[in-house]
């Protein structure tokens, strides 16, 4: 047995489960309607996968979860979707959230469901989506999604997994009730998680007022084949609290604002076990639980088995509550627990129980008295926190005070408000507190938000007009320059495709960049709504990410910078070579920052230098090719490698070679006039030049065109198809001298266009 | 069916500020016996006019602030003001400086301040140290042990010497202890004891007075309405205190037990100074509260104007009060360290 | 043009140099344990009050803003010593009960303040107002405290009046309890705290009944010193 610690304060108030204890568990009977909130859960609400007319069969989804933190919901029972609408819910306002209603058929039809035999075959990944898709969520009262705290990211290396069998509230006996009756499914579930997470040590811990329970799981751990330790923990509430579980069984405390995970330790409710071992293995949906139904007005005390959905309606009445007696209707427990406006609200996933209170049970508050600094709040805290100051800061509305005092580490138990002689509904006034300073949070963060959004649109705009600015000056030069340049009849055109294509890259990437940035910030945002997770490693993130956007705007800016040079000449050229040059160096700095902190970005940044370095070198290349063809005064050999040009300087030489073929003819022919001859003389230089500046253009093209590359390939693609079209032909038709001679040529021209392919891909590959 | 709809938690400890009021009443009765059997009827009598001028003080007041007046005289805090000024106070001491005491005790400085839990000090020992400095003769004017004195007054009697003006006859009066143990003059200890055979022999009276208080204390700590804190750190500060200065010259101090036993020393330590409203909260900060009360006593009964200094003492550490608990937060459970101080 | 009836009203109870603007609280706290003795510091801080405001006002455009503090010091101790010299051939023995806290007037913040505040912005005829009724609203405070704590702490009222008014008012005393066995509670320095704060919560509370009323009924009613009768009780 291992040794238990003790936490600061707790209290003993009447413990009130026998009552529930005396009857076995009891199925209730199919109610006539049921009523599934969107919301069971920690997190966004799931999205209705139905609507209304829908038949749905038993275990069927009915609504997916939305993000990351939110869960699946299934229909308890076949039926028929009769409504999409907003209900009342369990929630201690009495407010109403969207609800699916489903009206039962009665044949209770499962759909086909899958289990595992052995998911120790299964990927990680592949079994927590399993507990995924069966919409579990801590069943222990928080309903925090279950598959996300089993499926860790890697920067959790979890040592301890603690199931939580405590039940430390009075009155509720649902948990209790469950390990006796089903401590096999737990211990299944358990090996399951402990499968999932590979903790060192799983303990479980159960209060020593439930040995019967304590007794069947040490019974069931034993035939398990992992190693559980089932630790009795003395009575004391709030032993079952998570923080106060894990520095019972272990002695660390879980630090302020940080989750259990943080230190290793993941704290597993046993419902939520037995829940995720009816998934795994029978691939059940989680659509119904145990329930405790007990006080004073029920005259059949006892724990239910019921699908989730249920009106609380019909478990009072099968509970035999005394619609007269009963004053307080309490779901959860009477420390923490809500008090329910009306019977009308269905149960959800983490109803663990419903107190049907008398007014003798539950009398009303007696009015609050001054508080007299007895101290007895302090004494019980299990935070240790100093109730009483944090009450007058919380009077006072001095939430800065209170903030200092600690008051979000307020696990909101009640303690302190049950010793309280004063009577002070002291819990009420950390409520309202803290959800005060949240919302000034809130709009903080939001004041701030607006304001960076405000500087980062100013600067933009400052950055857009230097930009424009830029622009137009390139322009102006360009015209000019382009002037100059049909003044001497040079064609100076150079490859544009490379600054456009850096653009293009650094534009999706600052996007991919800004949707990280997005994601993480609504992770984090989720985190902080639902007051779990590890808000210090998503902060982490999205600064990260935040770093990330930041770099690559500024390649995009750099990339923009350049794109100017659309029609670029070789100043423009010596421009982008330069830029990206410098692109390069930054980004080689970059590099080296990220990987001296080994941040995750590093791998990227090292495939984008590659690129970038291969671009600079084009970039290079580019401009010493046009600085070369710039050099020969030759008008018409000036030309430089484009594709237009290059299809121009073809088309030039073919109808110079016409004309002189023509000319030749004719002269040939006999008309020998002195016009024809003077022509030919004329054409025959000519038509040289052009075939000279032809051959220094292909000679030239291949490194820069793409697009020709392709044209190439298509070519060869089509001569050989040729080949093999005339091959065919040639063996269909058998000796054919036509063919063999069409052949022969086709395949000496598919060997040209194989040839020259592949100097065009040299050229590209090694610029 | 009307359902209430009321914040957690749905359950509440049985008591009230009240029950703890009653049973610190309570605990401090055998204090009052025992000095109506050692000094007659003037102690109770005290009593229960100053128990009743408080709550009628107290009800003009609530009246005023237009409060429930049920309601807050139910929290027996004035009842028991009263009563702790009243055993505070000399046994036969005339009604009206009585009144006064109370007057200033449950009007200025508990009601003044906001009623219950607002003041900052401890309202019996305002009334005491007011009426200690405005009306010196009458505050030192003691009656002696019965037993010593050999006169024993009526009922009647006492009534009058409180209510008639009559005053205190002087075959009645006899200095205390501490007083004549302050005003010994050159007189070493030995030959003042030797001297005062009167005193010697009435000294267990005041002892036995000092043991009904710590008896009561005991019943406090056991019913868990104090802890040990204040009461123990006081003690035994001026345990220690007293036994250095005793055992470095004997013949001018006096002895620890003498210290512990006279004066008001275990109604202050176990009622007064114990009060939770003006005390510190935290255990640190109750040791230190108690340590520096001990302290006090023994400087101001032995280098002071007065013979004895609870209520001095207890003020001025009420207004170390909350400075004690600022600097003495507990560490909050996953914290590192307590925070210190009040930071804005 | 100064609205005369605003500075009487100022002084006197809207801006009370003791019970608002709570200056000068330390000879007003030290040595109101008699009427005489307040009566005695009243005067002469009014005298003072009055002369300085003049002075001030008559100079107040030829002293550049710089060193008007030192200037304004340098005529209150004039005055100061003045008032001294004339309490030493009048009134000696109240001089000699007084003792320190006449030269201190000097430093009595009330006067540097309406010098200050006031004089050094306003002609002479409103300035010299202004220092009477500053030195009357604060002489009433004084003489109410002086009232109370002799009456509790003495248990008489007027007493040694012939330090001020000659031999003939030593008959004005007022014993209200012959054996009274004296409050010395009152008399200390504490007890003039407590008094000080009963007298101002009253002036809070006629105020904030009259706020409730002047609301209540459009109309202001039309009082003036008269609601300060209401004080003394
Ligand atoms: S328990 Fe109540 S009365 Fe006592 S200190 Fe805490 S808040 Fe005040
Ligand atoms: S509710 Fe908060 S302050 Fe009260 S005992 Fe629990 S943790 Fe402490």
């Amino acid at each position: 047995m291992s040794k238990i610690w003790s936490f600061h304060g707790g209290i003993h108030p009447p413990e009130n489960k026998q009552q529930s204890l005396q009857r076995p568990l009891e199925a209730l009977p199919l109610p006539s309607r049921l009523v599934l909130p969107l919301q069971q859960h920690i997190g966004a609400p799931a999205s209705p996968l139905v609507k209304v007319g829908d038949r749905v069969l038993k275990g069927q989804p009915i609504a997916e979860p939305t993000g990351f933190v939110s869960a699946y919901l299934h229909a308890p029972t076949s039926g028929t979707v009769v409504d999409l609408v907003d209900h009342s819910v369990p929630h201690p306002s009495g407010m109403t959230a969207p609800c699916v209603v489903i009206e039962p058929d009665g044949e209770e039809r499962w759909i086909e469901l899958q289990g595992v035999d052995d998911y120790r075959s299964l990927e990680k990944h592949e079994l927590a989506e399993r507990i995924r898709h069966a919409g579990i969520a801590g069943m222990g009262g928080a309903g925090f999604p279950t598959e996300i705290k089993l499926h860790l990211s890697d920067d959790h290396i979890i040592n301890t997994l603690i199931i939580n069998g405590v039940e430390c509230e009075p009155y509720i006996t649902a948990d209790d009730m469950l390990m006796r009756e089903r401590a096999d499914e737990i211990i299944g579930g358990i090996e399951i998680a402990a499968h999932l997470l590979t903790p060192t040590h799983v303990l479980m811990g159960i209060e020593d007022n439930k040995p019967e329970a304590a007794r069947a799981m040490t019974e069931a751990a034993r035939r398990s084949r992992i190693d559980i330790e089932v630790v009795v923990v003395p009575t004391k509430y709030p032993s079952g609290g998570e923080r106060q579980l894990v520095k019972l069984l272990t002695g660390v405390e879980v630090p302020s604002g940080k989750i259990p995970a943080d230190i290793g330790i993941v704290v597993q409710n046993v419902g939520t076990l037995a829940a995720v071992y009816n998934a795994v293995h029978f691939g059940k949906p989680l659509i119904s639980r145990i329930t405790t139904i007990t006080g004073e007005a029920a005259s059949r005390p006892g724990n239910r088995e019921v699908l989730i959905g249920t009106p609380i309606s019909d478990l009072l009445a099968h509970a035999g509550v005394d619609p007269n007696r009963l004053t307080r209707l309490v779901m959860g427990g009477p420390m923490m627990g809500y008090a329910l406006g009306n019977a009308n609200v269905p149960l959800i996933k983490t109803s663990n129980c419903i107190i049907a209170g008398a007014a003798d049970e539950f009398p009303p508050a007696p009015p609050a008295q001054n508080c007299i600094r007895c101290g007895a709040c302090e004494q019980v805290c299990p935070a240790e926190l100093l109730p009483q100051q944090l009450h007058w800061f919380a009077k006072g509305r001095e939430y800065d005070k209170a903030l200092n005092f600690n008051l979000l580490d307020c696990i909101e138990c009640g303690a302190c408000s049950y010793v309280c002689p004063s009577n002070i509904p002291l819990v009420q006034y950390y409520r309202h507190a803290k959800g005060e300073i949240r919302r000034e949070q809130a709009e903080q963060r939001k004041a701030e938000q607006a304001r960076i959004r405000f500087e980062a649109r100013n600067e933009r705009l400052e950055r857009e007009k230097t930009e424009k600015e830029a622009r137009r000056k390139a322009r102006a030069e360009a015209a000019a320059k382009a002037q100059a340049a049909k003044k001497d009849d040079a064609v100076t055109s150079a490859p544009k495709a490379d600054p456009e294509a850096a653009l293009k890259a650094a534009k999706t990437a600052a996007a991919v960049a800004r949707t990280k940035l997005k994601k993480a910030e609504k992770a984090l945002q989720i985190a902080r709504d639902s007051g779990e997770s590890d808000l210090a490693a998503l902060e982490a993130e999205v600064s990260a990410q935040q770093q990330k956007v930041a770099a690559s705007e500024a390649a995009l800016k750099a990339a923009e910078s350049t794109a100017p040079a659309k029609t670029p000449d070789i100043k423009e050229l010596k421009l982008a070579a330069a830029t990206a040059r410098t692109k390069v160096t930054k980004t080689e700095k970059a590099l080296a920052d990220a990987e001296a902190k080994a941040l995750p970005s590093a791998e990227k940044l090292r495939s984008s230098l590659a690129t970038l370095r291969s671009k600079a070198d084009a970039a290079q290349h580019a401009l010493a090719a046009a600085e070369q063809s710039a050099r020969p005064a030759a008008p018409a050999e000036a030309t430089a490698a484009a594709t237009a040009d290059l299809k121009q300087l073809k088309s030039n030489a073919a109808i110079l070679r016409t004309k002189l073929k023509k000319a030749r003819k004719a002269i040939e022919a006999g008309d020998s006039s002195a016009e024809l001859a003077q022509q030919v003389t004329e054409l025959e230089p000519q038509l040289a030049s052009a075939e000279q500046a032809l051959a220094a253009a292909q000679a030239q093209q291949p490194p820069h065109t793409g697009p020709d590359l392709k044209a190439l390939k298509s070519a060869v693609a089509i001569a050989r198809t040729k080949v093999k079209k005339a091959q065919k032909a040639l063996d269909e038709a058998g000796d054919n001298d036509d063919l063999r001679a069409e052949l022969a040529q086709l395949q000496q021209q598919a060997a040209a266009a194989d040839a020259a392919l592949e100097a065009a891909q040299q050229a590209t590959e090694s610029p | 069916m009307a359902l209430m709809r009321l914040s957690s938690p749905h359950v509440h400890r049985p008591g009230k500020t009240g029950d703890v009021m009653k049973q610190v009443i309570a605990a401090a009765l055998p204090g009052l016996a025992t000095l109506v059997w050692y000094f007659g009827w003037g102690p109770l009598i005290n009593a229960v006019f100053a128990v009743t001028l408080a709550l009628l003080f107290e009800a003009v007041i609530l009246k005023l602030r237009r409060r429930p007046l049920g309601f807050y005289l139910g929290d027996f805090s004035a009842a028991l003001t009263g009563l702790l000024l009243a055993l505070a106070l000399p046994p036969y001491l005339p009604w009206w400086t009585t009144t006064v005491g109370v007057f200033v005790a449950i009007v200025i400085a508990k009601q003044l301040y906001g009623g219950l839990g607002q003041n900052p000090f401890n309202p019996a020992m305002i009334g005491y140290a007011l009426l200690l400095i405005s009306f010196p003769v009458e505050m030192t004017r003691w009656a002696g042990p019965q037993e010593v004195t050999g006169a024993q007054l009526s009922f009647v009697d006492a009534l009058a010497v409180i209510f008639a003006g009559q005053g205190l006859p002087d075959a009645v009066t006899m200095a205390t202890p501490l007083e004549t143990f302050k005003h010994k003059g050159a007189l070493t200890a030995d030959e003042l004891w030797a001297q005062s055979a009167q005193l010697l022999a009435g000294l267990h009276a005041w002892q036995a007075v000092n043991l009904a208080f710590l008896l009561g204390g005991i019943y406090l700590l056991l019913r868990r309405i104090i802890t040990w804190h204040i009461p123990g750190a006081l003690l035994f500060t001026l345990f220690m205190v007293s036994g250095f200065f005793y055992g470095a010259d004997p013949s001018n101090h006096g002895s620890p037990l003498f210290h512990l036993s006279t004066g008001a020393i275990m109604l202050g330590a176990f009622f007064i100074a114990t009060d939770p409203v003006t005390a510190a909260t935290s255990n640190k900060g109750k040791l230190v509260f108690g340590a520096s009360i001990g302290l006090l006593i023994y400087i101001i009964r032995t280098w002071g104007n007065y013979p004895d200094a609870v209520a001095f003492s207890v003020l001025l550490m009420n207004l170390a009060a909350p400075f004690l608990d600022y600097y003495t937060r507990p560490r909050t459970y996953g914290h590192k360290q307590p925070q210190k101080g009040i930071k804005r | 043009m100064a609205d005369y009836r605003k500075i009487t009203l100022d002084g006197l109870w809207h801006n009370n140099p003791a019970l608002v603007q709570l200056l000068g609280l330390c000879p007003l706290l030290a040595v109101t344990g008699s009427v005489v003795n307040a009566i005695g510091l009243g005067l002469a801080t009014t005298l003072v009050l009055v002369g300085s405001n003049l002075a001030v006002s008559l100079i107040r455009n030829l002293v550049p803003d710089a060193v008007r503090l030192p200037a304004f010091v340098m005529i209150i101790a004039s005055y100061v010593t003045c008032v001294e010299l004339l309490m030493q051939s009048l009134t000696y023995d109240l001089y000699q009960i007084l003792g320190i806290f006449i030269p201190l007037i000097v430093t009595n913040c009330a006067i540097l303040g309406r010098a200050d505040a006031f004089a050094r912005k306003n002609p002479v005829m409103p300035a010299v107002l202004d220092g009477l009724m500053m030195g009357v609203g604060f002489s009433v405070v004084l003489v109410l405290l002086g009232g109370l704590r002799e009456l509790l702490g003495q248990g008489t009222l007027f007493s040694d009046m012939q330090l001020l008014f000659g031999p003939e008012a030593a008959g004005w005393k007022l014993t209200l309890f012959s054996d009274y066995p004296g409050f010395l509670f009152a008399v200390l320095p504490p007890g003039a705290f407590v008094g000080m704060g009963l007298i101002i919560a009253v002036k809070n509370i006629i105020d904030a009944r009259r706020k409730a009323r002047t609301e209540r009924q459009p109309q202001p009613v039309e009082d003036g010193g008269s609601k300060r009768v209401r004080v003394t009780g």
